[in-house]
Formats: C-alpha cells, sequence, structure tokens
C-alpha cells in the first residue's frame, strides 16, 4: 500500500503543477533574501551579500529542475511538447495534413465498415446455444414450396417428424417455414393493421436451439401437436419494443392476422433474431397454426407439401460424417416410405442418386450470404488496397517531413540533444497524425456501416442487420497505420540522426538527402500508380458490367408504372369469388382516374419470385414429356400495365370467366420450343398430367420477359386470367401519365373506396423494382469507382508531393541550367519527364496485375470479359492524364523558376 | 574559513535528524541549523537541501505546510511523520555500522 500512497503523491503533483512551481519558486526566493538580509546584517554591501547568497545555494535552475525530476514526470512533460509540437507541424501545413488525415480516415473507416458488414452477413456466430453443434439439411437457399422427388433442399412436415422420430445422431431436430410471411396483423385495441414478419416454426425450434423467452415462454413442442389447435405466439424483442413499446403486461395479449386471433406468449431475448441472417422475424407461430398463415398454404398433413428447412443439434460426440450418413439413410427410408409418394421408376433412380448435404449452421444461413459474400470479399480487397495507398501517401509525407528537417535535427543534436530523445520526437509527432487520422476513421466507420446496410437493403423489405463496429479490424487497420506512421516516421530520424553533423549543418538546405529520399519515396509512389491502375480498371469492369444490365431488355416497358401490394387475405378474404370480384372492382376505378392508362392485378411483376410447373402440350411429338413453365395470374389489363407487346392473337378480355374456356396467353420462347410447328394460336396444353393436356387453350403470344434477374437467358412462361384461377394477387401495377405522387394518392382513395380495410404497402415504381434486382452490382460499381477514383486521387497526391519536393531540392540546379540558357520548356521537360517516368513504370507493373486479379471478379461480371479493353485503356487513360497534371503542376513551378532568386536561395 | 562538503548519502539522514529534534522548520532554518549544530564544519550546497525534500515528500518522510516567520514571511514548514521517524532509525543504524567499521579499520594496528 506504501508505493499506492507514494503513487497518490506523485500524481497529485501532476494535477497541481502551477501551485508546485510557484510553492517551489516562493521557498527557494525566500531562502535567498533570508540569507542575504544574514549578510547585510553582518556588515557586508547588498551587492555583495546576494552574490554570497547565489554563491551559497547554488544555481537555481539546475536545482529547480532536479526537484522536478524528483517526481518522475519528465518523461510526461516531454511527451506533451511532443504532441503539441506534432500537432503545430500538422497545422503549418494544413492542406497536407487534411489530405494525409482524410485519406486515412477513410482507408481506417472504410475496412471497419465494410469488414463489418462482412462479418455480420457472413462470419458471426447465431447467439444460440453451442452453435458449433447444430447443422442445416441442405443450404437453405431454396425458398417457398415444392412437390418435387426426391427434394434435399426442402421438406415436408411429416418427413420432419419421421427424421425427429427415427435419427440416432441428433439431440433434436426442428423445422422452419422456409420463407418469412410478411402479413399484416392488428394488436388487441387497435384498429389499423401494421405490416410484420411472421416466421412458422416447429415446436422443437426454441428448445433445439437453446433459446429461452426473456419474458413468459418460448413455443414447445406442446404447441405443435394438433393442426389448427395452438393460436399461440412468441414476438421479438425488437418488435415488441417498437410495436408495443415494451409494453410489460405483453403476455395473453391478442393479435389478430387475417381471422386468426392469436396470444402472445412470450418475446424473445434481444440478440436472438431468428436462423436467417438479415431476415429478422417479428413473430414465431407453431407449424401447427399453417393454415391460417400464410393463408391457404395447407401443409402440416401433406407428405408432399415440401416447404420447410431443417435443422438439427448432434449429439455430443457425433461427428458430422456420422450425422451425414444416418441423415442420408433416413431420408431414403422416409421417402420411400410415404404414402402417396410418386414412386415411379424414374423417380426411384433419381432418388437413388440424391444425397442430402448436411451444412455448419454455426452462423446461421441466409440468401444473403450467397449473393453477398462475393460483392463483400471484392470490396475488402479494394478498401485494403486504398488502406495500403494511403499508408504510402502517409509514408510519404513523413519522409519528406523529417528529411526537411534533416538541419534542425543537425543542430539540435551538435546542441547537445540526445539521440534518442530526437528519435522519440519525431515517433510522437507521426503517431499524432495516425492517431488523428484513426479517429476521424472511427467516426466515419460508424457512418458508412449504416450507409452500406442502407445500400445492400436496397431490394428487400427493410434488411434487418444490426453491424456493430468491429473492434477487431478497427485495432486491426489502425495497428497497420500506426506501424506504418511509426516506421516512416522513424526511418528518416535514425538516418538524420546518423548523419555527418558538420556535412549537415555545412549544406544547408539544398543537397543532403536528394537521394536519400529517392529510391524508397519512388518505389512507393510507383506501387500507388501500379495499385491504383488495378482499382480504376476494376471499377471500369464493375461500371460497364452495370450498364450492360441496365440496358438489357426486360420485355416489359418499366417507365411510368406504379406498383404496390395489397394483400387481401390479412383483410380477411378467402381465395373465391368475392376477392376476384373486389380485384375487377379495384382495377376498373383505378383504371378509370384521370393520368391512368391502365391498372391490373398479377401474383409478380419482376423479381419477386415464381410459380413453376410443368405442363403438357397437346399433341406435342415427343411423348408428351413434362416441361416446367413460369406462370403468372393476371388482370386484363395487365399487358397494357405492364407494356408486354402482343405478338400475335388476342389478350384477355370480359369474356374469358370463370366458366368460359381456359386461356392462356403465352410467351414468345414458350411459342417457339413447345409450338415449333404452324401458329400456336388455337392449340392446347394443360397442368397436372397427361390427361389434361387439352384444358387450356393458347389465345395470344406476347414478347418473353425477365423473370427473376437481368441476367437470365429468355425462359418459357404463360399468362393466365385470375378469373380462372382463383388465388390471392398481391402485385397491383398501374401504367399513368404525369405525376406519380398524384397517382398514388388517388389509387389509395380507389382501393379504400373499394375497401378501407385492405393493407396498402410497398408502394414504389416498377422501375425501382427492376434496379433493386441489380442492387448487389450497383453497391460493387459505386463502391469500386469511389474507391478506384479516390486511390487515384491519393496516388496523385503522392506525385504532386514528390515532386514538388524534387524540385525545391533542386531549385539551385534549375536556377544555373536557366542562367547557362536553358529554355523554360526544357526545365518543364525535365520535371516532367520523371513524373512521367515514374506513372509509366507504375502502369507497365499495373496492368498484368489488373489482368491478373481482375479474372478473379469474373463472375460478377454481365456482357464482358475480365480482359477488358475500354476498361483497361479507359484506367490507363484517365490515370495518365490525371497523374499528368499532379506531375504538371510542379514542373511548371520549375519553369518558372527565376535564375537570379534561385541562385541567392541559400 | 574552511567547509567540509558533507559525505555523500548522509544528507537525508542530516535533514531527518535536524526536523527529529526542533520539530517544524522550513529550508533555511534546516540549512541554518545543520551549519550551527555542526560549528560550521558541515556545509551543504544550501540549495540541494530543496531536490531532497521533495525526494522526501514524495516518499512520505515529511509533509509541508505553509505558515509565517518570526519576521511575518510566508515560509514552508517540513514536518517528520510517522514514515519519517522509522527511516531515521534505519538511517542511524546505518550510519553507526558504517562508521564503526570505517573507524575499526582506520584505528586498527
Amino acid at each position: 500500500m506504501k508505493w499506492l500512497r507514494e503513487l497518490t503523491r506523485r500524481l497529485s503533483m501532476v494535477v497541481h503543477r502551477r501551485q508546485f512551481d510557484a510553492d517551489l519558486e516562493e521557498e527557494m526566493r525566500l531562502h535567498l533574501e533570508l540569507r542575504k538580509q544574514e549578510r547585510i546584517e553582518s556588515g557586508v554591501t547588498a551587492e555583495d551579500a546576494r552574490a554570497a547568497a547565489r554563491r551559497r545555494f547554488g544555481n537555481p535552475a539546475v536545482l529547480r529542475e532536479k526537484s522536478h525530476t524528483a517526481w518522475g514526470w519528465e518523461w510526461l512533460e516531454e511527451l506533451v511538447q511532443d504532441v503539441n509540437y506534432g500537432a503545430w507541424a500538422m497545422l503549418r501545413s494544413p492542406g497536407i495534413t487534411l489530405v494525409a488525415l482524410l485519406s486515412l480516415a477513410l482507408g481506417i473507416g472504410a475496412n471497419t465498415a465494410i469488414f463489418s458488414l462482412m462479418d455480420t452477413v457472413m462470419l458471426k456466430s447465431l447467439p444460440v446455444k453451442d452453435p458449433a453443434r447444430l447443422v442445416l439439411f441442405g443450404n437453405g437457399l431454396d425458398q417457398g414450396i415444392s412437390d418435387g422427388f426426391p427434394n434435399p433442399w426442402l421438406y415436408s412436415y411429416h418427413f420432419y417428424r419421421e427424421m425427429q422420430k427415427k435419427n440416432q445422431v441428433f439431440s433434436d431436430v426442428a423445422a422452419a417455414f422456409s420463407m418469412t410471411d410478411r402479413a399484416h396483423g392488428s394488436v388487441e385495441g387497435r384498429n389499423d393493421a401494421e405490416p410484420m414478419n411472421i416466421q412458422l416454426v416447429s415446436g422443437t425450434y426454441f428448445p433445439m436451439l437453446g433459446v429461452e423467452a426473456m419474458i413468459g415462454r418460448a413455443l414447445t413442442d406442446e404447441d405443435d401437436r394438433t393442426k389448427g389447435g395452438h393460436p399461440v405466439a412468441v414476438v421479438s424483442h425488437a418488435w415488441w419494443a417498437r410495436s408495443l413499446a415494451r409494453d410489460p403486461s405483453v403476455l395473453g395479449k391478442k393479435l389478430t392476422i387475417g381471422s386468426t386471433v392469436f396470444t402472445i406468449v412470450g418475446v424473445a431475448p434481444p440478440e436472438f433474431f431468428g436462423t436467417r441472417v438479415g431476415e429478422a422475424a417479428d413473430i414465431w407461430i407453431p407449424l401447427s397454426m399453417q393454415k391460417e398463415i400464410p393463408p391457404g398454404w395447407d401443409g402440416y398433413s401433406d407428405n408432399m407439401f415440401e416447404s420447410l428447412h431443417l435443422m438439427a443439434r448432434m449429439k455430443p460426440g457425433v461427428s458430422m460424417a456420422e450425422a451425414n450418413s444416418n441423415a442420408n439413410l433416413l431420408f431414403q427410408q422416409i421417402l420411400r416410405g410415404f404414402s402417396g409418394a410418386p414412386l415411379t421408376e424414374e423417380n426411384l433412380r433419381k432418388l437413388d442418386k440424391t444425397r442430402v448435404e448436411l451444412n455448419s449452421m454455426a452462423t446461421g444461413f441466409s440468401r444473403l450470404r450467397w449473393e453477398f459474400s462475393e460483392p463483400l470479399k471484392i470490396m475488402m480487397t479494394v478498401v485494403g488496397l486504398v488502406l495500403l495507398i494511403a499508408c504510402a501517401n502517409i509514408a510519404n509525407l513523413l519522409l519528406a517531413r523529417s528529411t526537411a528537417r534533416a538541419r534542425e535535427l543537425a543542430v539540435r543534436q551538435a546542441l547537445g540533444a540526445r539521440r534518442s530523445r530526437l528519435i522519440r520526437q519525431l515517433l510522437t509527432e507521426s503517431l499524432v497524425l495516425a492517431f488523428a487520422g484513426g479517429a476521424l476513421g472511427i467516426a466515419f466507420a460508424s457512418g458508412a456501416s449504416h450507409l452500406l446496410v442502407r445500400m445492400v437493403s436496397d431490394g428487400r423489405d427493410a434488411l434487418q442487420l444490426n453491424v456493430p463496429i468491429d473492434m477487431r479490424l478497427l485495432l486491426f487497420t489502425l495497428g497497420v497505420t500506426l506501424a506504418t506512421a511509426a516506421l516512416f516516421g522513424t526511418i528518416p530520424a535514425f538516418r538524420a540522426t546518423r548523419l555527418n553533423l558538420t556535412d549537415s549543418l555545412k549544406d544547408g538546405r539544398s543537397q543532403p538527402s536528394a537521394s536519400a529520399k529517392g529510391p524508397l519515396a519512388k518505389t512507393l509512389v510507383i506501387s500507388q500508380v501500379a495499385l491504383s491502375l488495378v482499382l480504376l480498371v476494376a471499377a471500369g469492369l464493375f461500371v460497364r458490367s452495370l450498364m450492360n444490365l441496365t440496358n438489357v431488355d426486360t420485355g416489359f416497358n418499366k417507365e411510368n408504372v406504379i406498383r404496390l401490394r395489397v394483400d387481401a387475405s390479412s383483410a380477411g378474404y378467402k381465395e373465391d369469388v368475392r376477392l376476384t370480384g373486389i380485384y375487377r372492382q379495384i382495377e376498373e376505378r383505378a383504371s378509370s382516374l384521370p393520368g391512368v392508362r391502365a391498372a391490373s392485378f398479377s401474383i409478380f411483376t419482376f423479381n419477386e419470385g415464381t410459380w413453376n410447373n410443368g405442363i403438357w402440350v397437346q399433341g406435342y411429338l415427343s411423348g408428351h414429356r413434362e416441361t416446367s413453365v413460369h406462370h403468372n395470374a393476371v388482370g386484363t389489363g395487365y399487358f397494357a400495365a405492364m407494356g408486354i407487346p402482343l405478338l400475335a392473337g388476342r389478350t384477355f378480355g370480359p369474356q374469358d370467366t370463370a366458366t368460359s374456356q381456359q386461356v392462356a396467353v403465352i410467351g414468345e420462347t414458350m411459342a417457339r420450343t413447345l409450338f415449333p410447328s404452324g401458329s400456336p394460336i388455337g392449340r392446347h396444353y394443360g397442368r397436372g398430367g397427361p390427361q389434361n393436356a387439352g384444358d387450356i387453350e393458347v389465345i395470344g403470344v406476347v414478347e418473353d420477359v425477365k423473370y427473376n434477374s437481368l441476367e437470365e437467358d429468355p425462359q418459357p412462361g404463360d399468362y393466365l386470367p385470375y378469373t380462372q384461377n382463383v388465388r390471392y394477387l398481391n402485385d397491383f401495377e398501374v401504367r399513368h401519365t404525369g405525376d406519380s405522387a398524384v397517382v398514388v394518392a388517388a389509387i389509395r382513395q380507389a382501393i379504400h373506396d373499394v375497401d378501407r380495410t385492405l393493407p396498402i404497402s410497398d408502394v414504389m415504381t416498377l422501375h425501382e423494382q427492376v434496379a433493386r434486382s441489380t442492387t448487389n452490382q450497383r453497391l460493387v460499381a459505386q463502391l469500386s469507382t469511389f474507391f478506384g477514383l479516390l486511390a487515384v486521387f491519393l496516388s496523385c497526391i503522392g506525385i504532386y508531393g514528390l515532386m514538388s519536393y524534387v524540385v525545391t531540392r533542386r531549385t539551385n540546379e534549375i536556377g544555373i541550367r536557366m542562367a547557362l540558357g536553358a529554355e523554360r520548356s526544357q526545365v518543364l521537360w525535365l520535371v516532367m519527364r520523371e513524373s512521367l517516368w515514374l506513372v509509366a513504370l507504375g502502369i507497365a507493373i499495373g496492368v498484368p496485375v489488373a489482368l491478373a486479379g481482375n479474372r478473379l471478379v469474373k463472375s460478377m461480371l454481365f456482357g464482358l470479359q475480365a480482359s477488358d479493353p475500354v476498361s483497361l485503356l479507359a484506367g490507363v487513360a484517365v490515370l495518365l492524364v490525371v497523374a499528368g497534371l499532379a506531375g504538371y503542376l510542379p514542373a511548371r513551378r520549375a519553369s518558372l523558376v527565376d535564375p537570379m532568386v534561385s541562385l541567392r536561395y541559400e | 574559513m574552511h567547509r567540509d562538503e558533507i559525505p555523500p548519502g548522509t544528507l537525508y539522514l542530516l535533514i531527518l535528524k535536524t526536523l527529529a529534534r526542533s520539530g517544524e522548520m522550513h529550508g533555511y532554518e534546516i540549512a541554518n541549523s545543520i551549519q550551527r549544530i555542526s560549528d560550521d564544519v558541515l556545509q551543504v550546497e544550501e540549495g540541494s537541501l530543496y531536490p531532497a525534500l521533495q525526494r522526501m515528500l514524495i516518499k512520505g518522510w515529511v509533509t509541508a505546510k505553509w505558515g509565517t516567520t518570526a519576521g511575518n514571511r510566508r515560509a514552508r514548514y517540513y514536518e517528520l511523520t510517522a514514515a519519517g521517524r522509522k527511516q531515521l532509525a534505519l538511517e542511524m543504524s546505518q550510519f553507526e555500522r558504517v562508521i564503526g567499521a570505517i573507524t575499526r579499520v582506520i584505528e586498527a594496528v
């Protein structure tokens, strides 16, 4: 404890420094004066008395210093001095400092932000008990309902129960509906329905994951026993906070969705978002209630209704390989044992070859990950390179600064400053710069990660990602910059302090290290140029790729169309005539609005999933083989609203009613492949088996459209009138002229005139919807362009800095050359040549690196090769022009040197 | 008048002992006291009292507070603490051991 009290005393001295100094001063003065007084009294003159007092006292300055150092704080005082000096040095050249700080901030910030997002999407473990023991059946990418046989990606409820019962390797098995259902529900005591993401899960879901409710209870297997018998719900912490304002009496509250009233029995813990990254659920409901949600889908007792993702926890000691082999064994057994399984010879052959692939679910699973892992890795590389370039700039800046101070250092050394002290000072100054950049970087990172999530979200219902700043990477990048600063701040310090002092002092500022700065600084600049070329060319590729995508013909006219979502199921409508009746009414009202040219309901527009079925064509030659086509159920105005050109026959009209002949309009590709000879108009095909091949009559052919992505090849597809295919149609499209805001308001009114309770959501233009399908590519194109240009800018600063430095160094020489008759243009060229040489070297290194590196991003490109010459040439051209300019400015300054002034420069 | 430098390392001992004998004192008084009692033989470089007093403050051997002198001037008075007394005892026994040893060496035949 003694040392602690001593430390306290030492610390209080730091705090009361001024007081301390004043006390010591006064004490010493008193001593001197008393001594002088004593002398005077013994009869000496005042003058002699003072001299004698001083003699006996010793040197007050030294004694003050000694008293001070006794407290052991001199290192702190020196540090404060150095930091101050460093800050002032930064402020003396604000331009360079600003650039250095900004490039550091962007480098550190962008790296941290992108890595944080990558960590959240790809690397972070699920917040559940022992996530490493969790496995997923398949890859979790398929979403929807299938009746395919065999299907190792989506499973039926019955399969889940069988697997749970028969396996020997899992401590428990759970299932979750493969999609998050976006429905509208209303909380007890409120009128308005609000949108909510509903996740259907098996009763074993929470127990298997080991997630316990924060309030109330989680769902249990008991909630999943009788079909339709357990209207209970667990809500997410986020939803509880958002929608119920953390109401403590949440348990027992009623929640009405469609026509079912659910009772809230629990609130999930705050960190639990579900098992699909990026698709946070608001409400969890047992699978036993799936007839109610999503409406009309009833797979609880249908063996072939495959809509679930299956997940399981391996028993302790069971390896992945053991789990795999047991799961596969049971997969074969269970499917073969199903009543009603289509065990045709062909299907059995397929089953023999099908294997279930178990994947670790430690980090959850996500479409997001599949979609964005590539772009994120690319961006990570890009920002990593930018950080390198930024560090090179810092290095050059520090090199230049400390070389310019060689003389100052020599003088101080000559006056007796310790070498270690000088090096420490230079180091401190460098670190001040790096820390300031780091602090800005942290501020930038938190802003940037929000921006990134917004950019990534731009394609789905507000992406639910919580992206905290990743401390590990922040520290890493900060470490890299600090190391750079430390290295390049002290290399010259070592060099400068080792200088032959007399040389340095004599030389003044002209000679000493024109060469000393040479090779290192030039290497840095050349690598900067090479790296920025790589980034520029990559940016060029991504931008051109995006342009190609944007110019793809979608088959429909995406301009001047508004589309929105009308959720009739949440308003209590069933799939019957009443439903088609209100659709018809809304279409009629909307069509008659001023400024509206056509309006129609449909299941899909673009990039909203597909509905596929096998079809059989009547009289098709090769043995009636099943062919899969994309269906869409639409209203009569659909083709006009979407602007899909009719090529032959007619589109739907009022004559196509529920009871008339079943009709279809088909796409060009379907017409060409399934009706190769003669006109398809009047021909027949059917769904559900060869016996139905005569059901549907083709009445028209329209141009092909894109279904899910702009990159896809032409797909066969047909359109069916919704009067003959009664289902919920969530999309409503309106082609309009004039101001869209006015039209949207009018449409909302028209819909609510028909039924005030119909929830309307997701209002956007068709153009936006198409653009959202390229979020991925746009994200990469925008970010890579930004960082590519930033890299070029930084390199130019590097070139400019180096050349300005060289020119300053050589002012004397240039003056002599001019005095001896050199032309201004010759001097200009002399300096330009040097910078162009650097750029040319950088490009020469950069081109092969770019060609090799960009092959890695081939999968992200559309409609062009990784070796695309346009992007390459554009990159080289941009770099030459900008870097040329950066070299020109100092060269011009050199050519304007007045020989007389420069010779007197010393 | 010739004055001898004090042996190195004994300054703390002298200050501690002086304070122990006379209670509160300020720097000038300490210097005078040492000089007077040693019959003007021991001469400290008076200023070096102050760094030494600082070190003793850090160690917690003495405390300081401001007071007024007889001549009505502000002065900082130092006073021994319990730790200071303990330290004095320690230094005394060390000193005696060393002096004893030296004496034996030089008086040996």
